[in-house]
């Protein structure tokens, strides 16, 4: 109904905190996305990857997103947090996509932080990801909307 | 015959000498009749003169008298002035002491104030200075005594731009002005060996008949209070940070109750929810505002300045405000005189300052009230903005602590009007920063104008610390 293709959009989420996880996720798959969640790559195979289609990948850690990268064919936008468990965090992430090339340097990337300082927003921009959200001062239906117009942008 | 001849002529000779005798006789009775009255005359002189002796001789007699007495009392004046000036000698002596005493107490205590202490004559040269001025400047009494203070210790501000002679506090005073200390901008004194330090310091004037004849200067090192004072703005950044999250996680779960995400919700439910989820925006505002002042006060704002056009910019934030505008029915001008030339200023942040006086002005204008801006440019070398409203305004008592921190005047608490009291103390920092200055007039219930004058070139003396190019 509202996406253009038969085929649904794969989107990534890389999320520490739980709540916010489940929330953008829910809200995802009601505008059209399939879900899954996940907080490490073992619940995500038990949740029943088999069923699902491929939808929302929600994953707290750049090792995990990794490990998804690996295994999944399309990934179609990733939203990222900036502080992510485990040691590296969302700059890493981006140079390690961005390093892998082909598909996955085209992946549109949308950091949504909580994190205001200047050098972070800057760095990002510098690294190549598409836009930057203050987490709190969005709604989600505003960020989740400039996903979707993206996506529906005939790609060149 | 011949005797009786001569006998003739021998009387008439005798009687011819006769008559010549009786001439002569009456000539010398004449000349005595003369000479005797002269006598008379002479004897009353003399006695005339005599009684005149009498009478002084008399008059000496009381002057002696007067003389031998006015002499005793002398002598007793001065034996009672020996008296005296031995009885004073004992007591200046007694009071030297004393004085000695208080004086190497005085002395004992400024030289031990921990504070460092320097005074001045009325033309600025260093005529003491204490122990802790000593070791805190590293500079040593003998060194400076009779030099001129402001020249020998030098300022400068957080960047590095020396305080000019003439703005220096001590040449203020010293000259009669009226200094008010400005404590939201710290300077750095300079040592004997070059290092600085950033001190706090208080001057007065020493005033004698009426007459400044000098001054007196006690100042600190405030290091550890700026270590504090940064601990504590880390400190906001840091919690503002952390709170972000749980107001993003209460913020779009409202968001999607009141979406219907999860279920239809009643038009009760969907009131409360409101409440929720504008009660967490305004936390989202403050929390926002916070991070906005901590930046300021560490100077981690990085600013990118550039040819900005202000009058394009107070437009885009007039559209922002025009839903409030027509709610509040507030009568809306904006004035742009002649060709405003672009300022070198960051956007981003100037726009703040615009839309803090700006959203103040509609929020403290009860309905129907009147909101206007003006953009003109001013006598000197920079652009006036003006924002003027017929609101509520601020009290007389309180309009000296409107820029201050958190402060908010009572006329508008009373009124139940959100506000974190942080605007304008932001906006002020901003408008400094940038080489500018902000004032307003304000009359309780008729209205408040704010003015911010800003350079249109940067002067080249006044680069803040956190301003970059």
């Amino acid at each position: 109904m509202e996406s253009k293709t038969t085929k649904k959009k794969t989107i990534l989420i890389i999320e520490d905190e739980r709540p916010l996880l489940e929330v953008v996720n829910s809200r995802l798959e009601k505008k059209g996305f399939g879900v899954m969640t996940a907080r490490s790559v073992d619940e995500v195979f038990n949740a029943g990857l088999e069923n699902k289609g491929l939808g929302i990948i929600a994953v707290k850690s750049i090792q995990q997103a990794l490990d998804y990268l690996d295994d999944l064919e399309k990934i179609d936008a990733i939203w990222l947090d900036h502080n992510l468990i485990g040691k590296e965090n969302g700059f890493d992430l981006v140079k390690k996509i961005k390093a892998n090339g082909g598909i996955w340097k085209k992946i549109p990337i949308f950091v949504v932080s909580n994190t205001e300082k200047s050098e972070t927003i800057k760095k990002y921009v510098e690294l190549g990801v598409n836009k930057y959200y203050v987490k709190s001062n969005h709604k989600l239906d505003d960020i989740i909307k400039d996903i979707n117009l993206y996506l529906a942008k005939p790609k060149k | 015959m011949n005797y009786k001849n001569k006998l003739n002529s021998v009387s008439n000779t005798i009687a011819r000498e006769l008559e010549i005798l009786a001439k002569v006789k009456e000539g010398a009775r004449r000349k005595l009749v003369v000479t005797a009255k002269k006598l008379a005359v002479t004897a009353k002189e003399k006695e005339s003169t005599r009684q005149k002796l009498v009478v002084i001789a008399k008059k000496l007699a009381i002057t002696a008298k007067e003389k031998e007495s006015t002499r005793q009392k002398l002598v007793v004046t001065a034996r009672e002035l020996k008296r005296l000036h031995s009885t004073l000698e004992k007591k200046v002596l007694r009071r030297t002491k004393a004085l000695e005493q208080i004086r190497s107490k005085n002395e004992a205590i400024l030289t031990s104030i921990g504070d460092g202490l320097v005074v001045v004559d009325k033309e600025g040269k260093i005529s003491y200075i204490n122990k802790s001025f000593e070791e805190m400047l590293g500079w040593k009494s003998q060194e400076i005594l009779g030099k001129s203070m402001v020249e020998v210790v030098t300022r400068e501000d957080s960047s590095g731009v020396s305080v000019l002679f003439k703005e220096r506090i001590l040449t203020q005073v010293l000259s009669g002005m009226k200094f008010v200390a400005d404590l939201t901008n710290p300077f750095y004194y300079i040592r004997k060996d070059k290092s600085r330090f950033p001190a706090s310091s208080i001057v007065a004037p020493v005033v004698l008949n009426s007459k400044i004849v000098g001054a007196v200067e006690v100042f600190r090192d405030i290091t550890k209070e700026k270590e504090i004072d940064k601990a504590k703005t880390e400190f906001v950044s840091l919690a503002s940070h952390q709170l972000r999250t749980p107001l993003s996680t209460v913020s779009w779960y409202s968001e999607m109750l009141l979406a219907g995400d999860v279920g239809e919700v009643s038009p009760q439910q969907k009131k409360y929810l409101e409440q929720i989820y504008h009660g967490n925006q305004r936390m989202v505002d403050l929390v926002n505002t916070l991070l906005d002042v901590s930046r300021i006060e560490l100077g981690t704002f990085i600013v990118e300045s550039k040819p900005t056009d202000i009058v394009k910019l107070s437009q885009s934030v007039i559209d922002e405000h025009k839903l409030q505008i027509s709610e509040k029915r507030i009568k809306f001008s904006s004035t742009f005189k002649g060709k405003i030339p672009l300022l070198q200023a960051d956007p981003k942040i100037l726009r703040m300052v615009i839309q803090n006086l700006l959203s103040n002005a509609i929020k403290y204008t009860p309905e129907g009230g009147r909101v206007s801006i003006s953009i003109l440019l001013g006598k000197g070398k920079d652009v006036i903005l003006d924002v003027a409203d017929t609101g509520y305004g601020i009290p007389k008592d309180q309009q000296d602590k409107i820029f201050t921190k958190l402060f908010r005047a009572d006329n508008v608490i009373v009124k139940d009007t959100e506000g974190t009291g942080l605007g304008l103390y932001i906006a002020k920092s901003i408008v400094e920063q940038s080489g500018g200055k902000i004032w307003f007039e304000s009359s309780e219930n008729k209205g408040t104008t704010f003015h911010v004058a800003l350079p249109i070139k940067r002067s080249k003396n006044k680069s803040g610390s956190w301003l970059q190019q």
